[in-house]
């Protein structure tokens, strides 16, 4: 075992940057952690790099919109174009897991099942990924969260799920000692959630890694079928400000930026990897929904695990329920209105609860793309009309739930319906009405597959070990490699695979 | 033949005058030193705090008095240069789209004005015609305007403190990473915490609603 690494931070930088390793892994969010950590403990040398600054507690910003200027790209207020739909990646130590809600779901057997069949996987399914499913939910102690930190509003749900007869379970998290603060999107301030910077990353170093955070990597530099290195520079924390250069010459070159970032770097990098084709194409999201309810006693939503529980009875339909809490200035942006009416409203968030669907939307498909410069895409998507039918479900069963739990009202927030709605028979246009999709008002969930593996060199970017068909010595470990949809929360599925990803690396490097 | 083109060039001189005059000019002066929006832009967003959040109501505490413009002020400044310009044109649209979708009154009573110009009642009314706009991009507009100010509302203390949803103090326990990073812009020097201040994982007490308010949302943090 090699003496425990080091983290270097932003004020430590003075001159440019040179450093050598085994494995150099390009962000430290589920997937590149993960495999920073396994790689150093199978005795290699490890360098992770990350373009954002490790966050404090003491760093951490409740309110909604400073944090997101914080710890998210473009300040949170990323976009697709085509169908408008905010969509979000973090910039930070950790990645996407310090500003999640921590749900580890496993993704269906029947999903893999189609992944296996329809992508040329044969080592993809459930038996074959569950000891790496096993090995991430041990490691991050994931557990379903327990009933006293559920709250009133998770607990309505069940209530409604259980009176319709529908399926409903606490959601499996990341958690440990999670006291229903109700503040992971923003950062736990309980350090009860094991976000990546408190758990794989301490465990890297303490195997030797080293971690040197705000350095953005803007090329991969290749020789022929090798990667040898990657180049870039030292870049401010939120102003993004360049300064030094860095080069990390290495073996093996993991790209774990993320399923928005991963391609932009390959396109930089000469479009390196792309003889397939598929670099930044099939970008697919987890288009979301929502609906807030009024309940007639005080529900104090902002107490509870952040989403505490889930319904995966619609699964095979293409939609997943859950419960949320966010930042309040960040819920209530979607409440309708204006003046007085706006303002009522927004009174009743104390008596409200608010649930989610997030659906697979298989045919809406779109492109990431290099900007003119800097890293940030240029995202193109559309929600397909065939896909609005399945959102419009998961909103009829979404009002079902509430009326079935006791609300006295619901604001769905779709163009064209009420903008509340006070009984199931009055929602009847959110099943009967033909919705398009700009009628929907839509968050843009978990992404995924513009890097996709495919067993076929000819269809796909990477193998489903997550190493490049075009290259001997370049990996990907992050969300652009899944095939399409896994149906649930993406993130366990990543970790596996890019636990799946580490193993292969070890034996075979 | 000379006279009459120097007539024409007069009056549409003027016209081009008078249009930018009631582009650029007239706002009112501003005490404080902004950090990213200008004269126009924070009058346009205290216009717009002051129709979607009115004295009175549910909730006492208006846009106004909720600080939305200063909030507004500080966001635009925190995002990136693209971002910040994507805001400006947003509120230079909602300023001038007036001009395209008068508000009731026309141009006799004023509903040809810039937003920030228009009385109360004809601001409701132009900000109705956008939320209920068959047209997507006018929804859009509206949307990502009352958004941006919604965001700002909700994070005044005193809305929050009358909602009954402002933050309470949670004890941090020190784990291993505390040990490991420094705040934003330090050196690991500045890491005071040592192995011995680990403290245990905290045992799942639920939190609720008792206990005293984070310190900078309680009581005499004014807004």
């Amino acid at each position: 075992m090699r003496p425990p690494g080091e983290v270097r931070v932003f004020a430590q930088y003075g001159e440019d940057v040179h450093e050598q390793a085994d494995v150099v892994v390009v962000g430290s969010g589920p997937g590149g952690a993960l495999v920073a950590k396994e790689l150093a403990e199978a005795g290699k040398e490890v360098v992770l790099l990350e373009e954002g600054p490790p966050v404090t507690p003491q760093d951490y910003a409740w309110d909604g919109a400073r944090s997101m200027t914080r710890t998210l790209r473009e300040g949170g207020l990323r976009a697709t174009r085509g169908y408008v739909m905010p969509t979000m990646q973090a910039i930070c130590l950790g990645g996407g897991s310090l500003v999640n809600s921590a749900i580890c779901v496993r993704a269906p057997e029947f999903a893999l099942e189609r992944w296996c069949t329809q992508f040329e996987l044969p080592h993809t399914s459930l038996g074959h990924l569950n000891t790496h499913y096993e090995a991430v939910e041990k490691f991050l102690g994931i557990a379903p969260t327990p009933e006293n930190v559920q709250g009133a509003r998770n607990l309505l749900f069940k209530r409604g799920c259980d009176a319709l007869g529908y399926s409903s379970e606490p959601i499996p998290r990341n958690v440990r000692g999670c006291r229903g603060s109700g503040e992971c999107f923003t950062g736990c301030r309980s350090r009860a959630k094991q976000s990546m910077d408190i758990s794989y990353v301490p465990a890297a170093l303490r195997a030797g890694a080293r971690v040197l955070t705000s350095v953005q990597i803007q090329q991969v530099i290749s020789e022929g079928p090798k990667v040898r290195a990657v180049v870039g520079r030292v870049v401010a924390p939120f102003t993004g400000r360049p300064s030094y250069r860095v080069e990390v010459r290495a073996k093996l070159i993991v790209l774990s930026a993320g399923c928005m970032a991963t391609p932009v770097l390959l396109q930089r990098s000469g479009n390196l990897a792309n003889s397939s084709g598929q670099v930044g194409e099939n970008l697919q999201f987890h288009p979301g929904v929502a609906i807030q309810g009024v309940f007639p006693e005080r529900t104090d939503p902002q107490f509870g695990a952040t989403q505490g529980y889930q319904s995966l009875h619609f699964l095979r339909e293409g939609f997943k329920l859950e419960t949320l809490w966010a930042p309040p200035g960040v819920l209530a942006v979607r409440t309708p209105g204006f003046g007085l009416d706006l303002k009522r409203r927004l009174a009743e968030i104390p008596c409200s609860a608010t649930w989610d669907a997030i659906s697979s939307c298989h045919f809406s498909l779109g492109t990431v793309r290099a900007r003119r410069s800097g890293l940030d895409p240029a995202l193109l998507w559309h929600l397909d009309e065939r896909d609005v039918p399945i959102l419009q479900r998961a909103l009829w069963v979404l009002a079902e739930i509430f009326f079935a739990a006791g609300a006295r009202k619901i604001l769905p927030g779709v163009h064209g319906v009420a903008e509340e709605i006070h009984s199931l028979s009055e929602a009847e246009p959110l099943r009967a009405e033909r919705l398009r999709p700009k009628d929907l008002v839509c968050g843009g969930n978990h992404v995924f597959s513009t890097a996709r593996m495919h067993g076929d060199p000819r269809r796909g970017v990477v193998d489903e070990y997550g190493k490049c068909h075009d290259l001997e010595n370049l990996w990907i470990a992050d969300t652009s490699v899944f095939p399409q949809s896994p149906s649930v929360n993406p993130m366990l599925t990543c970790m596996a695979l890019a636990h799946r990803t580490a193993h292969a690396i070890a034996e075979r490097v | 033949m000379m006279q009459a083109m120097s007539l024409l060039a007069l009056a549409f001189g003027t016209a081009a005058a008078y249009a930018l005059s009631r582009i650029f000019l007239g706002y009112p002066r501003i005490s404080s030193r902004p950090a990213a929006l200008s004269r126009p832009e924070l009058a346009v967003v205290a216009a717009a705090a002051e129709t979607l959040f009115p004295p009175g109501g549910a909730i006492a505490v208006s846009g106004r008095e909720a600080g939305i413009p200063s909030y507004v002020d500080r966001y635009v400044a925190a995002v990136p240069p693209r971002l910040r310009r994507l805001m400006r044109m947003l509120f230079f649209l909602v300023e001038h789209a007036t001009v395209f979708f008068p508000a009731p009154g026309g141009l006799r009573g004023g509903g040809m004005r810039r937003f920030s110009s228009l009385s109360p009642e004809q601001r409701v009314a132009a900000l109705a015609g956008w939320e209920r706009s068959s047209l997507f991009p006018r929804r859009l507009v509206f949307t990502s305007l009352r958004a941006i100010l919604t965001m700002g509302y909700m994070a005044s203390p005193a809305v929050l403190r009358a909602l009954g949803l402002a933050p309470r103090e949670i004890a941090t326990p020190v784990c291993e990473a505390d040990l490991l990073y420094p705040r934003i812009g330090a050196l690991p020097s500045s890491i005071a915490l040592r192995v011995t201040d680990l403290t245990r994982p905290r045992d799942g007490t639920p939190l609720g609603p008792v206990g005293p308010l984070r310190a900078d949302y309680a009581e005499e943090v004014r807004p």
